[in-house]
């Protein structure tokens, strides 16, 4: 998605970028990483275009920035739509990967796409994931031919962040409103609110949808702190991947799941021996292929 | 010498006719995980199967998710000769009242059967070296051991022995 078309001919002159996320904090929906770039000399026109953070602007204010910057040709536009399945997927995986590396790949993922397309970049905007020094270097070492700014707030400082917020807001915003959820249930339905754990409608939303063995559909994050308040209602499922507590450094917006939050922890070592046979102690014949011996069932 | 402890029991895989056989082939799946579950679930409405329309050792791929987590497997046809059953205590029929008193009655009946199932890996996609699929290696093992020896067989061995 974006505006890859014919490159235009501001693209071989420095070009700036700002990049910028929405939906990283919601329990639900995907993650949109969108980005706004620019020739350099076009600097002082964008600032009169009125971006500003699109969190201090009203919904419909959005949209017609978004179609304004959409006709504007002095201005190239992409996203990453992260979806929630994978965002679950990844906090979840054995080697679990946190969400601030995911916002990193994500960025990372868009400097190259742009790049690739043929544009000249040389300066990049954005607000910080984590460490913004750590994160400025990480980028640099990455892209020597690129000067970083990486800072807070800078969503409401550079007006090509505010661009590319306003980009990925109205991307979340209308993925999010179009939604179709995966689950064939009856009674389902698509008013999950902003998606925000605090929101009211958010939480009928998780609270009406939830499934004692399924736990969310798809759109959920799984991962997310706020579900694991409904896991406790819900039939336990014990995953070999789980045996190990790892401290991982998580995003400031949402928590991680940690397994003591789940009730796993002391009987973890006991309960793994229900999840799969391991044919320990026998020859090695049964024990690389699980198979146990079984006398009664 | 003590003896080893084990308990009897009996599985009725016939049907006595009073069910049409159920065939569940293609709706089995084997989790990664332990579910602390028993009974019906509308699993077809949450768990969504979808083929990746690529192969490893010759096993087409499948993802799915579950609890949020992504698992990749594949539908297999069990072997030649060997069927998968669903099997359900049995608590209706006469039991014997010392079996019920120690706890051991073991009575199974079978319930449904089937000839395929899909099994998930968490993480990893499916191929040959799974546990799993290796588990099957027995089925050939067992038959050359439980095999009837001839006793042209046994002449063979004696004559190579001597």
């Amino acid at each position: 998605m974006g505006s890859e078309t014919s490159l235009p001919k501001w693209a071989s002159t420095p070009c700036i970028m700002g990049i910028d996320e929405a939906g990283r904090g919601p329990v639900l929906g995907p993650m949109v990483y969108g980005c706004l770039y620019c020739a350099r000399s076009y600097q002082k026109t964008l600032a009169t275009l009125n971006f500003a953070d699109s969190k201090t602007l009203k919904e419909e204010k959005r949209e017609e920035l978004f179609e304004n910057l959409k006709a504007d040709e002095s201005i190239g536009w992409s996203v990453d739509v992260i979806d929630p399945r994978e965002l679950s997927a990844k906090m979840l995986k054995k080697n679990k990967v946190n969400l601030n590396e995911i916002s990193h790949d994500s960025a990372i993922g868009l400097i190259n796409r742009v790049l690739n397309m043929g544009i000249l970049l040389t300066e990049v905007y954005l607000d910080t994931v984590g460490d913004a020094d750590k994160y400025r270097i990480k980028l640099s070492e990455r892209f020597p031919s690129i000067k970083f700014v990486v800072a807070k707030k800078a969503d409401s400082l550079y007006p090509v962040v505010s661009g590319a917020s306003i980009v990925a807001k109205v991307t979340r915003d209308r993925a999010l409103r179009e939604w179709v959820l995966e689950e064939t249930s009856e009674n389902m339905h698509g008013s999950f609110g902003s998606g925000y754990p605090g929101d009211p409608e958010t939480k009928a939303w998780l609270a009406h949808h939830k499934h004692s063995v399924f736990g969310f559909p798809t759109l959920v994050r799984f991962s997310w702190g706020t579900c694991t308040s409904y896991y406790k209602d819900m039939v336990e499922v014990l995953w070999e991947s789980d045996k190990v507590d790892e401290d991982v450094g998580y995003g400031s917006s949402g928590k991680q799941l940690k397994l003591s939050n789940v009730g796993f922890g002391k009987a973890a070592k006991r309960k793994i021996e229900e999840i799969e046979s391991s044919g320990k102690g026998r020859c090695k014949f049964f024990h690389s292929r699980k198979l146990e011996q079984l006398t009664h069932f | 010498m003590e003896e080893e402890k084990g308990t009897t029991g009996s599985i009725n895989l016939s049907l006595n006719g009073r069910e049409e056989k159920i065939n569940l082939s293609g709706q089995v799946h084997h989790l990664p995980c332990c579910i602390k579950f028993n009974g019906p679930c509308n699993v077809s409405q949450y768990f969504k199967p979808k083929l990746k329309g690529m192969e490893i050792d010759g096993l087409a791929v499948e993802e799915a998710h579950f609890r949020g987590r992504k698992l990749q497997g594949t539908t297999i046809s069990l072997p030649n000769g060997y069927a998968g059953f669903v099997l359900v205590k049995n608590n209706s029929g006469k039991r014997k009242a010392y079996d019920v008193s120690e706890g051991n009655s073991n009575d199974w009946e079978m319930k449904a059967k089937f000839d395929k199932l899909t099994y998930w890996n968490h993480d990893t996609p499916p191929s040959k070296d799974d546990p799993f699929l290796r588990s099957f290696h027995w089925f050939t093992v067992a038959e050359a051991l439980h095999k009837q020896v001839k006793a042209e067989d046994l002449a063979t061995i004696n004559a190579a022995l001597t």
